[in-house]
C-alpha cells in the first residue's frame, strides 16, 4: 500500500449536546479517492469541514505529510494544502469570475496595495481554458452564469493550486451529466498526481465507481473502512443504517387495525421546485411516516399540509370539508406542525418558554375576552411540566435550552392547543436518546387517544419503528408505500429512496 | 448556547450553528431580567434626583411641572404608535412629518367642524400608515427606508401646504387647550393602548413578530395583516397627537412636528426599549421614556447649559442606552 | 443567443440605459418649459450640484453594498464644512482641503468602530452619533454662520470643482476595481458568512468601508462649502436632510451594479435627479416640491430594484 498522505487522529467535535464526530481516526493515502458515506447527520460533512477550516474541531489533529493542518478558514486551509468544493453556495454573486477564483488570495496579485486586476483576469482565464471551460469569461460577473457553471468555476477555484487533499462534498447532486464528467476528470487527475480526494456522495453506485476506499460513518463514529472492489451497494447500505442498537424504545405492536375515517386529505399538492403532484390521506389514529433523502421534498410536504408553503397548488381538505390554505386556519382547525428548522420556524428563539407555549392558544387562555398574565403563566407551566421540560421557570428564554428541551416546548405548545392532527418534521433530530424515547412514547399515547400523526423523518429506523404506513419520496414525488410490518426491512425503504 | 442541529443538512444551517457558546452559569449582566427592568426606573429616578438637586428643586415647582406636562402630551401619544412598530422590529421615521400633515388637515377642517377635523386627521394618519405598511409588507422594503422616504414626501407636502402662510385653525380651537382636557385625552389614549397591548394578546403577537417573524408565522400569527394594522394604527394615533398639537398652537407652519421622530426614538430608548424590539419590550418604556426625555431636556435648559452641550450629552446618553438595552442575538448578522 | 440579448448582458447596455434615461428626462422638461429649462449653461449648473452629491454617493456606495447604512453623512458634511472654513483661515487651501478629509475619516472611523463594537443596527448608531457630530459643529462655529473667504473658492466652480470631483470618482473606481477592499466589499455584501469562511476579516472591512465613506463625504464637504460658500451648524438632527441627495446616487449605483460601472451610474444618477428637480422648478413648482420629488424618486428606485420574495423577513 502506498504512503499515508493525511492522517486524522481522534478528531472530535460537539454542537451543544450533539456529538457530531466522535474521536474519528482515519488515514488517507497518496493517489486514492477515498469516499465518506453515511446517513444524514452521520458527521461526514462536519469531518471535512473541520479539516478545511469551515468549522474548528474541538480536539484531535490532522497531519498532512507529517505536518499539522490547522485551518482558520478555507483560504488558510488552501495554503496548508487542503481544499473543499462545498455542497451549496461557494461562489459570491456581485464579484467577477476571476475575483471569485482568487478570493482571499488577492495578495498574490498585489504590489504596493494595488491589485493587478488585469494579470489576475489573465491568470484566471488561463486556468479556465486549461480546464476546458474557455466559454466562461474571467472578467464577467459571476451572476451571468447558471448554477452548474458556477459549480465548475468552483472546481477551478478549489483545485487550480493543486491541493494535496481535495474534498468533494456532495457536489455531484447539483451537477448535470457534463458537470459530473468534468468533476470526475479533475478527481482522476488529482489521484494520478499522487494526491488524494475525499469524496462525499449519497449516490452509492457513483461512490463504488469512483473511489478506491470507502469509510462509513454513523452518528459521528467511524464504523468501517472497506475497499470498493470488495463490496456492493447493499453492503454499504447495511453499514450505513445499522439499526440494531436502537430498537427498544419504539412501539411494539404490529397488527393493530387503523380506522377508515379520513381526517386529512391532500390532493395534487405541488410546490414549484419542491414537490410534484403529491397525494396523501391521513386516517384517525394513524401515524404516517414520510421518508426519503433530505432533498426529496418531504420536508415541504409538512409545510404544504399546514398551509405554510408559498405558491402551493392542489388542495388540503379536512373531514368536514374545510380547506386549509393558511396557517391560522390550520391551527384553528386543530392541526399542529413542528418544523425541522426548530430554531427558526418552530420556536421564537429569542422569546420566553411561556410566550412560545401560549402563542397559538392566546384566544383560548382568555377569560371573558381578557388575557391575564397569570393565566398565561399557569397555562405554560402546566404543559411545560406535563412534558417534563428542564427549565428554571417559564420565564426562561428559549435560547438557553438544549435541543431536546426545545423540542419539548414545541410539543407542549401543541398539546396545550389540543390539536388532533400533528405534523412532526424530524421530531428527534439532534435530540439525545432519553428525550427521543419520551417523544416516541408521547406519539404512541396520542395515537391511542385517536390523534393522527404525520412524521417526516430522515431516520429509517424511526420510520420502521413508529409508523403505521410509510411513504417514501424521491424527487418530489411518492416513490413507494409500505404498510407497517415486523418483516419490513431498512433496505426495502432505501431501495426506494436512492 | 446549545444548538443541536445535526450539521449535515444544508450549508447555511451548518454555518449558523457555529455560535459562540454562552457559559452556563454566567448570564451576562444585561440578560438578567431584573437588571433590564430596574435600569430604566433607576435612570429615571437618577435624573429626577440629579436635576432636583442641581436646580435646587426649581425644576419641580408646580408651575414648571405643569409646563413640563404640557410639553409632553404630543410626545407621549406619538410614542405609542412607534412603540408598537418598534416592538415588531421595525422603525418609523415618518411620524414627525405625519404629525405635520395631520395638523394641516385638522387645522384646515376645524374651520368647518371640529369633530370632522379630528376624524379626518385620524383617517389621514391611518392612510399614511397604510402606505408605509404596503411598501414594507407587500414590497418587502425595510421599514426604515420606507418611512424615511415618506418622511421626505410628507415634509414636502407640509411645506407646500404652508408655502404662502401657515394654515390657521378655527379661532376657537385653542380653547380646548386646557390642562384637564389634554391630560384626560392623553390618559385615555394611554389606558386604551395599554389595555389593547396587554389584555388582548396583541402585545404577545407583536413581541413574537419582533423576536422571530418566521416562527411567529408558524405559530399562527397573521404576520402581514398584523403589520399592516399596526402601521395603520400608528398613523391614526399620530392623528390624535396632531389634534393636541393643533389646539396647542392653533396653526401649522412648515416646521410642525420637525424632528419629532428622533425625539420619539430617543425617548423610547431612554425608557429601556430595545431598538430591535422583541420579547424584552415593556409598555412602561413609553411613559418612562417620554418623561425621562422631557425632564432631561428641561433640566439641561434650566441649568443654563448651552444647546450644543445639551445635544452632545443627549447623543452620548442615547448611544449608551442603545448599547445597554439592545437585544443582541448570538451569531446574528447586524446590518 | 441573439445579438440583442448579448447586448443586454454586456456593460454597454447599462451605459446606454443611463444615457437614454438622461435624454428622456431632459427632453421631457425641455418640451414643457423650453424657455426656462435645460440650455447648455443651465445644464452646467445642474451638473455642478450633481457632482458634489455624487462624491458623497461614491462614499455611501461602499457601505450600502455591504448592507449597513450611514445616517451621519449629513452631520459629517456640516462638521467637515465648518472645519474647512476654520482651517482655511489659518492654513489657506491646505486647510480647506486637508481638514475636511481628516475629519471625514475620523467620523467614519468612529462610526465603524462603534457599529462593530456595539453590534447594533448601523442606522441607529450613526443617527445617534449624528447628534454628537452636530454638537461638535456648533462648538466649532459657536453657532455663527461659517463663511468661506472669497479667495478660497476655487473648488466652487469650473474647473476646480470638476478636477476635484473627477479625482474622487477615479479614486472610488480604482478602489473598487484595483484593490482588495473593492473585492471584499462586494464579497461581504453578497454573503457575509461565506466571505468570512474565505478568510475575509469582515469586521475590519466594515470599518474600512465606513472610513472610506467618511473620506468621500469629507471631499463632498469641500465641494459643498466651496459652492455654497457658507454653512450653518445644525442641531436636533436637522442635518439628516443632507443624507438623501447622495443616497439617491448610491441607489442608482446599486441598481446598475450588475453592468459594472457603479461610479458612472452614481454620477449620471445624480444628474438625472437634478434634471428632475430643476425641471419641476422650471415648470413653476415651488422649491418645496424638491422634498416630495426626493421621497417619490427614492421610493420608486427602491421599489423597482427590490424584488419582493415572500418568505423573506423584512424589518
Amino acid at each position: 500500500m502506498s504512503k499515508v498522505l493525511l492522517h486524522a487522529e481522534k478528531i472530535d467535535k460537539n454542537f451543544g449536546v450533539t456529538h457530531a464526530i466522535d474521536h474519528v481516526t482515519l488515514d488517507f493515502y497518496e493517489g486514492e479517492v477515498h469516499a465518506l458515506i453515511g446517513e444524514n447527520g452521520s458527521g461526514k460533512s462536519t469531518f471535512t469541514s473541520c479539516l478545511t477550516g469551515i468549522y474548528h474541531k474541538d480536539t484531535g489533529t490532522f497531519s498532512l505529510n507529517g505536518k499539522e493542518v490547522n485551518a482558520k478558514d478555507q483560504v488558510d486551509g488552501n495554503y496548508q494544502g487542503v481544499a473543499i468544493i462545498v455542497q451549496e453556495i461557494g461562489t459570491l454573486s456581485g464579484l467577477t469570475v476571476a475575483e471569485n477564483i482568487f478570493l482571499g488570495k488577492e495578495d498574490e496579485f498585489t504590489s504596493f496595495k494595488v491589485k493587478h486586476t488585469k494579470s489576475m483576469n489573465k491568470k484566471a482565464q488561463e486556468l479556465l481554458d486549461a480546464y476546458g471551460f474557455s466559454y466562461i469569461k474571467a472578467t464577467d460577473l459571476i451572476d451571468k452564469y447558471n448554477f452548474e457553471d458556477r459549480k465548475l468555476i468552483e472546481i477551478v477555484k478549489a483545485t487550480h493550486f493543486k491541493p494535496q487533499v481535495l474534498v468533494v462534498d456532495e457536489t455531484t447532486t447539483a451537477l448535470g451529466e457534463k458537470g459530473r464528467k468534468e468533476l470526475f476528470k479533475v478527481m482522476k487527475q488529482t489521484k494520478d498526481d499522487g494526491r488524494c480526494v475525499i469524496f462525499i456522495s449519497h449516490d452509492l453506485d457513483e461512490v463504488l465507481e469512483q473511489s478506491d476506499n470507502i469509510s462509513v460513518l454513523r452518528d459521528g463514529v467511524l464504523i468501517d473502512t472497506v475497499k470498493a472492489d470488495n463490496v456492493n451497494t447493499d453492503d454499504l447500505k447495511k453499514l450505513m443504517v445499522g439499526r440494531e442498537m436502537s430498537n427498544n424504545y419504539y412501539r411494539t405492536d404490529y397488527d393493530e387495525k387503523v380506522s377508515d375515517e379520513v381526517v386529512l386529505k391532500g390532493e395534487h399538492l405541488t410546490v414549484p421546485g419542491e414537490i410534484e403532484d403529491f397525494d396523501i390521506e391521513l386516517h384517525k389514529g394513524e401515524i404516517i411516516g414520510i421518508g426519503g433523502l433530505s432533498e426529496c421534498g418531504m420536508h415541504e410536504v409538512g409545510k404544504a399540509l399546514f398551509g405554510a408553503s408559498y405558491d402551493r397548488e392542489g388542495s388540503v381538505t379536512l373531514a368536514d370539508g374545510t380547506k386549509i390554505n393558511d396557517i391560522k386556519t390550520a391551527i384553528d382547525h386543530s392541526i399542529a406542525y413542528a418544523s425541522k428548522d426548530r430554531d427558526n420556524e418552530s420556536l421564537v428563539i429569542n422569546d420566553t418558554i411561556q410566550d412560545n407555549i401560549c402563542l397559538p392558544s392566546l384566544e383560548d387562555i382568555k377569560k371573558n375576552h381578557i388575557l391575564h398574565a397569570k393565566d398565561e403563566k399557569a397555562f405554560a407551566e402546566k404543559y411545560a411540566k406535563q412534558m417534563s421540560t428542564k427549565m428554571e421557570g417559564v420565564h426562561q428564554f428559549m435560547s438557553a435550552l438544549s435541543g431536546g428541551n426545545k423540542q419539548k416546548v414545541v410539543l407542549a405548545r401543541w398539546i396545550g392547543k389540543d390539536s388532533d392532527i400533528i405534523i412532526l418534521d424530524s421530531p428527534t433530530r439532534g435530540i439525545d436518546v432519553k428525550v427521543k424515547a419520551d417523544i416516541y412514547q408521547m406519539m404512541d399515547s396520542m395515537r391511542k387517544r385517536g390523534k393522527s400523526i404525520i412524521m417526516i423523518s430522515e431516520e429509517i429506523s424511526e420510520l420502521l419503528g413508529m409508523a403505521d404506513r410509510i411513504i417514501i419520496m424521491k424527487d418530489g414525488r411518492q416513490n413507494g408505500e409500505f404498510k407497517r410490518s415486523a418483516n419490513l426491512k431498512d433496505t426495502d425503504l432505501i431501495a426506494k429512496m436512492v | 448556547m446549545e444548538n443541536v442541529e445535526k450539521p449535515d443538512v444544508s450549508f447555511e444551517n451548518e454555518l449558523l450553528i457555529e455560535k459562540p457558546e454562552v457559559k452556563k452559569n454566567k448570564v451576562p449582566l444585561m440578560d438578567r431580567p431584573i437588571v433590564r427592568n430596574i435600569m430604566p426606573f433607576a435612570g429615571f429616578l437618577f435624573i429626577v434626583i440629579l436635576f432636583a438637586i442641581l436646580t435646587g428643586g426649581q425644576l419641580f415647582t408646580a408651575g414648571n411641572l405643569k409646563l413640563l406636562l404640557s410639553q409632553s402630551y404630543v410626545l407621549l401619544i406619538a410614542c405609542v404608535g412607534v412603540f408598537m412598530v418598534m416592538t415588531m422590529g421595525g422603525l418609523d421615521f415618518s411620524q414627525g412629518s405625519m404629525l405635520g400633515i395631520c395638523s394641516v388637515v385638522i387645522c384646515f377642517l376645524s374651520n368647518y367642524n371640529i369633530v370632522l377635523a379630528i376624524i379626518c386627521g385620524v383617517i389621514t394618519g391611518g392612510l399614511i400608515g397604510l402606505v408605509n405598511g404596503f411598501f414594507n409588507v407587500k414590497r418587502k422594503i425595510t421599514s426604515f427606508i420606507v418611512t424615511i422616504c415618506n418622511m421626505y414626501l410628507l415634509r414636502g407636502m407640509v411645506a407646500y401646504a404652508t408655502t404662502k402662510s401657515p394654515v390657521y385653525g378655527a379661532s376657537n380651537i385653542t380653547t380646548f387647550n386646557t390642562m384637564p382636557f389634554n391630560l384626560t385625552f392623553t390618559i385615555i389614549i394611554m389606558v386604551v393602548a395599554f389595555a389593547v397591548f396587554q389584555y388582548t394578546g396583541l402585545g404577545n403577537r407583536l413581541k413574537a413578530i419582533g423576536a422571530g417573524e418566521t416562527a411567529a408565522r408558524f405559530a399562527g400569527v397573521r404576520v402581514e395583516k398584523t403589520k399592516m394594522l399596526v402601521y395603520m394604527s400608528a398613523g391614526m394615533i399620530t392623528g390624535l397627537a396632531a389634534f393636541i398639537n393643533s389646539i396647542k398652537v392653533g396653526s401649522v407652519t412648515s416646521t410642525a412636528g420637525n424632528q419629532l421622530e428622533t425625539q420619539i426614538m430617543i425617548a423610547l430608548v431612554l425608557g429601556g426599549m430595545p431598538v430591535n424590539g422583541g420579547a424584552k419590550v415593556k409598555f412602561y418604556n413609553i411613559i418612562l421614556g417620554a418623561l425621562t426625555y422631557k425632564i432631561l431636556t428641561a433640566g439641561l435648559v434650566m441649568l443654563g447649559i448651552e444647546p450644543k452641550t445639551q445635544q452632545l450629552i443627549m447623543g452620548i446618553v442615547f448611544l449608551i442606552m442603545v448599547g445597554v438595552f439592545a437585544d443582541r442575538e448570538t451569531g446574528m448578522i447586524v446590518k | 443567443m441573439s445579438k440583442f440579448q448579448e447586448f443586454k448582458q454586456s456593460h454597454w447596455y447599462g451605459l446606454a440605459m443611463l444615457a437614454v434615461l438622461t435624454f428622456v428626462f431632459w427632453a421631457f422638461f425641455k418640451m414643457l418649459a423650453p424657455q426656462t429649462f435645460g440650455d447648455l449653461g443651465k445644464l452646467q449648473t445642474y451638473l455642478k450640484t450633481a457632482l458634489y452629491y455624487a462624491v458623497g454617493g461614491c462614499g455611501l456606495y461602499f457601505i450600502c453594498v455591504m448592507g449597513p447604512f450611514d445616517m451621519s453623512v449629513g452631520a459629517n458634511i456640516v462638521l467637515s464644512s465648518v472645519l474647512a472654513v476654520n482651517m482655511s483661515e489659518r492654513f489657506g487651501y491646505a486647510g480647506l482641503l486637508i481638514a475636511p478629509m481628516i475629519s471625514g475619516v475620523l467620523v467614519g472611523l468612529l462610526n465603524g468602530l462603534v457599529y462593530i463594537k456595539l453590534r447594533i443596527s448601523s442606522l441607529i448608531v450613526t443617527a445617534g452619533l449624528s447628534l454628537v457630530y452636530e454638537a461638535l459643529s456648533i462648538f466649532a462655529t459657536n453657532g455663527k454662520e461659517a463663511i468661506l473667504a472669497p479667495q478660497y473658492r476655487a473648488f466652487g466652480d469650473y474647473p476646480g470643482n470638476l478636477v476635484l470631483a473627477l479625482a474622487a470618482f477615479f479614486l472610488c473606481g480604482f478602489i473598487l476595481k484595483y484593490t482588495k477592499i473593492g473585492t471584499y466589499t462586494y464579497a461581504i455584501g453578497s454573503n457575509e458568512v461565506v466571505a468570512k469562511n474565505m478568510g475575509v476579516n469582515v469586521d475590519k472591512y466594515k470599518v474600512v468601508a465606513f472610513v472610506l465613506c467618511g473620506f468621500f463625504v469629507g471631499v463632498e464637504a469641500i465641494l459643498t462649502i466651496s459652492y455654497g460658500t457658507s454653512m450653518t451648524s445644525a442641531s436636533n438632527l436637522a442635518s439628516m436632510s443632507r443624507n438623501f441627495p447622495p443616497l439617491m446616487g448610491t441607489f442608482f449605483g446599486l441598481a446598475f451594479k450588475k453592468y459594472g460601472h457603479p461610479v458612472i451610474a452614481i454620477v449620471v444618477g445624480e444628474f438625472i435627479i437634478q434634471l428632475l428637480f430643476q425641471g419641476f422648478v422650471a415648470l413653476g413648482a415651488p422649491t418645496t416640491v424638491q422634498n416630495i420629488v426626493t421621497g417619490v424618486v427614492l421610493l420608486a428606485i427602491v421599489t423597482m430594484t427590490i424584488k419582493p420574495v415572500k418568505a423573506v423577513v423584512v424589518k
